[in-house]
This record gives structure tokens, sequence and C-alpha cells, in this order.
């Protein structure tokens, strides 16, 4: 638990020291990279501990925004009160549809919720009247803390920030919890965990729900922040990134999946120094950190770990016999 | 009526390219266990072979037909090395990111080197028309869905009646005996990358004057694939091929009959429904990857 708090404290240190010494346009990035975070923690339920390939973490995300976007320009709610149908409504809908769904697995699955996917982003694109089609939905209210507006980088940013940190910890809770290592037992051996009395389709589907609900909160700050919401936002290809940053950070992990949000947010950035060909040499990146980090930077610290036990714990291993 | 068949001929040739895209799909899985999602890139590739070699170098059309395809067999040869070696022994999710990764350098490459300007792909039917008794059809359509007819006979003759395509059978049923028979494994899977490349270079220079040579045609490309390959039956050549002309013919006809905005949730909305009633498509393969 002191570690865990530990955790959160250092991030939000970290975070604000940030927020008070970078350029706006790297505050900006450091937004996105904390809903991406918050996003990723919540793929990492479905993908990190119960290892579902989902392919439509996207649409989940968006699904909140959306639902959001609409409720404050359409129907003049509060984006406070409307985060709360937002946020549930995704997780519902996301539990409707795993129930079905998640008997499925591998590129099944992966190739389901792609589909999921697709179509979620075909019916934002021409369900005009409700969703603006492919012009999307603008002006959509930002947040306010008792009067004071979260609308310039760095106030959403502290705001963004702790939630990043709050839904940090309430996963990490989860992980170490029975239902957390329930998860863990129905990736590794469904039958095995089948037969320990674990309800793998009650585990299953309450992991997938709870990666959606994640997503929603992602969703919901993403709308309020940019202020704006089109179809694009929420392809099949950011499912992907999703997945990419829970891989390259570290799956299984609450670090892994915020280091990785953020590594993947600015590394697109940092390229730009090498102009046009920039995104090519992305994608050669990410194929190159895949051969040779298939563990994740958390892997990498593993090993490094590993390979030079720190003086303490090789003292402590020669005092116990 | 005159309606109806135009749309089915237009129908059939796009499902052709599908069928083609799939099956290229089809061979790298079953070989290699690889769900590769560069496959739409192949294609893109493909047209884009056609582009430099027919209307950047002016080649006449066999020659330039000729050179494209040779492009694409080098093009999966170096994918066999620089993708497939590497990730083969990774778990299926990394393997679909390095895919896609890969896909968006090749998707960037591309457009550094010809531009986000659609181009226009000569046909050797360029602006000829059948008249059936008073429907017009494009002899392109007609040229596509036979001589996808022809590549399909004659994969069917390689598979069954040479020695590599039983080589290659065998190494898809199982590696590890195919090895202990003598066969040379990595030789042949590197063909069957090759083979891959080559059936989506095909459907790319088909496709080239069916729609613009874009560089992000890509991926609605791949997808389609993916659904085709699903309803088929994952992993089955009939499949991919039944699968292709159904995604196909449900664009064209969904698109007249149904609605222009959402002809393509059809083929998705089919793909979802035979993964949760019949994973194993319409071609029923053994499934070990379902609960």
């Amino acid at each position: 638990m002191a570690l865990r708090l530990l955790g959160l404290v250092g991030l939000l240190v970290v975070g604000f020291a940030l927020s008070l010494s970078v350029s706006e346009y790297a505050l900006r990035l450091l937004n996105l990279a904390a809903i991406a975070g918050i996003s990723v923690i919540g793929l990492n339920f479905a993908f990190g501990y119960v290892g579902l390939i989902s392919l439509g973490h996207a649409a989940f995300m968006g699904l909140g925004a959306y639902i959001l976007a609409i409720l404050t320009t359409q129907a003049g709610w509060s984006p406070w009160l409307a985060s709360v149908p937002a946020i549930l409504g995704t997780g519902l809908c996301a539990a409707a549809i795993g129930f079905p769904l998640l008997r499925l697995k591998g590129h099944y699955l992966a190739l389901a919720t792609l589909g999921l996917n697709v179509s979620f982003v075909i019916v934002a694109a021409n369900w005009i009247e409700l969703t603006g089609g492919t012009n999307g939905i603008a002006k959509i209210p930002g947040l306010s803390i008792a009067g004071y507006a979260l609308s310039g980088e760095q106030p959403f940013l502290w705001f963004a920030l702790v939630i990043l940190a709050c839904l940090g910890f309430v996963a990490s809770l989860i992980q170490s919890s029975r239902h957390g290592r329930a998860m863990m037992a129905v990736r590794d051996d469904e039958t095995a965990a089948a037969m320990t009395g674990i309800n793998v389709t009650a585990i299953k589907v309450a992991a997938f729900a709870l990666s959606a609900l994640y997503a929603a909160v992602a969703g919901c700050l993403f709308a309020t922040h940019v202020n704006f919401v089109s179809p694009d936002d929420f392809g099949f290809a950011q499912s992907i990134t999703f997945l990419s940053m829970l891989i390259v950070g570290g799956e299984g992990t609450i670090v892994g999946a915020i280091l990785g949000a953020t590594l993947l947010t600015f590394l697109p950035e940092w390229l730009r120094v090498l102009g046009d060909s920039y995104l090519a040499f992305f994608g050669l990146m990410m194929l190159g950190i895949l051969i040779f980090l298939p563990t994740g930077i958390i892997g990498l610290f593993d090993r490094w770990r590993r390979r030079a036990p720190a003086p303490e714990t090789a003292a402590a291993e020669v005092a116990q016999p | 009526m005159a309606d109806l068949i135009q749309l089915l001929t237009n129908g059939l040739a796009l499902g052709s390219i599908y069928a083609l895209t799939a099956i290229g799909f089809v061979i790298v899985y079953s070989a290699t266990g690889v769900v590769n999602f560069a496959a739409g890139q192949f294609v893109m590739v493909g047209t884009f072979a056609g582009v430099a070699t027919l209307v950047n170098a002016g080649w006449p059309m066999p020659v330039g037909y000729i050179g494209a395809l040779v492009v694409m067999a080098l093009f999966g040869a170096l994918f066999y090395l620089i993708v497939y070696l590497p990730l083969r022994a990774s778990p299926i999710v990394t393997v679909i990111i390095g895919t896609v990764a890969i896909g968006i350098t090749i998707q960037n490459m591309a457009l550094l080197t010809f531009g986000s300007w659609p181009f226009p792909v000569p046909s050797p039917f360029d602006g000829m028309m059948i008249d059936l008794g008073g429907t017009v059809i494009s002899a392109h359509a007609i040229a596509v869905v036979i001589a996808t007819g022809v590549l399909i006979l004659l994969l069917w003759l390689l598979m069954h009646r040479t020695a590599i395509g039983i080589a290659m059978r065998a190494v898809a049923q199982d590696v590890k005996v195919a090895r202990l028979m003598g066969l040379r494994v990595q030789w042949l899977l590197a063909f069957t990358w090759i083979l891959a490349a080559v059936m989506a270079g095909i459907a790319g220079l088909m496709l080239g004057p069916m729609w613009f040579a874009d560089v992000n045609m890509g991926d609605p490309i791949a997808l389609k694939a993916f659904a085709a390959t699903v309803i088929g039956g994952f992993g089955s050549l009939p499949g991919a091929i039944a699968g292709g002309f159904f995604v196909g013919l449900a664009e064209v006809l969904g698109a007249s009959y149904v609605s222009s905005a959402y002809k393509d949730l059809i083929a998705f909305g089919v793909m979802i429904l035979f993964l949760l009633f019949r994973p194993q498509g319409i071609f029923g393969e053994k499934i070990q990857d379902r609960g």
C-alpha cells in the first residue's frame, strides 16, 4: 500500500513539476498523454490481466465522448452531469456486447472488436442528426470547478493528473484484490480458473466493462478538453495505438500503461525533426521495439534488476540461509 | 433488371479484388499463423507498382504488368526477412501491432514517393464497354472476374498438383513433421510470402483502374478482406473466395438498394454475426480459439 501511495504521489509531483516547466505545446501533449494513459489503464484490465485482445477500445472512448457531447450541446446538460450517463452508459454497453462476444478468443476476438470499432465509426459518420456526421460536434463546454474554468492547458493538466492518479490507484487496488487475481488466473489458464470456482464469463465481462468505463472517462476528458469530437478521433487505428502503448509500456502493469501512453504520445512529435518521413520512421521504430523489447519498458527494467541485484537484497539473501 | 446485371458485374469484380486479397491473407495465415494487418498495404503497393511501371516508366502493358509483379515478389521476400522472421515467435498481439506498424511505414513511404494526389491507372480495356441487350457493362469488370477465376484455378493446380504446392500444404499442416520429412521449411515459408504478395499485387493492378491509386486505399481493402475471411472461414481458401464475393456483392448491392452511407455496415455486421453464431465460417474449419 505504501508503495502504491508513493507511486501516486510521485506521479502527481512529476506531473506538477512538468506542468510548471514545459512549453504550452508540450503541455498539450502531456494532456493528451494523460487522457491516453487513463484509457490504456482501462485496456490493461481487458488485455493485460484477462488477455482479451480488444481492437475496439477507441470506440468505447468515442461512445463516452459522444454521449457527453450530445447531452451538453443538444440537451444543454452540464458536462459534469453528462459525464455520468456517458461513463455508465458506455460501461453497460460494453457489458451487453461483451456477454455474447467474449466467448471468442485470440484473433477471432481481435477481428470482432475491430469490426465493432469500424461499425461505430460508420454510424458516427453517418447519423448526421445526432452526431453531426464527419463534421463532428463542436463547442462542447469545458469543465469548471467552483466557478474556476479548467480551460487552459495547465489547469486541465492538473485536473487530468488527479484523475489519472486516482484511477491508477483504483486499478492497482483491483489488481491485487481477489478479482484481479481471478482475472489473471483466467488469462493464464481458463480451465484451471473455472475449476477453482471462478466464473470465467463473469470475470471476462467485468474486465471488459471496466476497461470501457476507463475509456469513457478518457473520452469525457477528451471531449471537454478539446471541445470537439469527430469520428476520426476514435477509429480502429486509435484502438491499435492504445494496444501499442500498453505493449510498449509493459502489459499487465499500470506504470507500464502510463509510460507507454506518454512515450507513444511524444515519440511521433520527437521524430518530426526528420521531416516528412517521420511516420515512416515511427513505424520502423515500433517494429524495432516489438522485436527487441517484447516485454516493453517495464520488462527492460525487470531485466536490469535481475542482472544486477541491489546490494541490500544480495545481503539479505546471504543473511537468510 | 438491366441495373441488376450491371450491379452484379461490378459487385463480382469488386468481390474478386477482396477475394484475391483474402487469399493472400489466408495462405500466409495457414502457413505461418501470422495475422497480417498489412495485407491491405500489399494491395496498395501492387497498385503503385503498376503506377511506377505503366505510368511513370511508361512501359507497354505486358512488360509493365510483369515488372510490377516482379517488384511485388521482391516486396514479399523483403517482408519475409524484415517482418516475419523477427516476429515469428511473438504472441498474436505483437504480430498484429508489428504488421500495423510496418504498414504505417509502407503507407508513408508510398506517400513520400507518389504524393497524396490519386493517380488514374490504365487498363488494357480502358473505355471498352460490352452491350448486353441494352445493359452496358465495363469490359474491365468482366476481365477482372475472368482473370480471378483463372488465377483461382492456377492456385488450385499449384497447391494440389505441384511438388512445391503439396510441400506448402504440408508445412501449413505441421511444421515439425514437414521439417522431419526433409522439406526446406524456411524456403517454403519465404515462397508463401512471395506468393501472397504477388496475389495482392494482381489484386492491386486490377483494382487500380476501378478506383484511383491512392496511398490510403490499403486499410479499407484490408478490413473488407478480414470480413471476407471470417465469413468464408478463417484459414480456408474456398472460404476466402466465397467471402470475398459475398462482401463485394453486399457492398455494391447494399449501396444501391439499402443505403450508400451504411453499405459497409452489412459486411461488418454479417462478419460479427458469423463470429457469434458460426465462427468457423461458411466452409467450416476446425476451431481452436473458441471457448
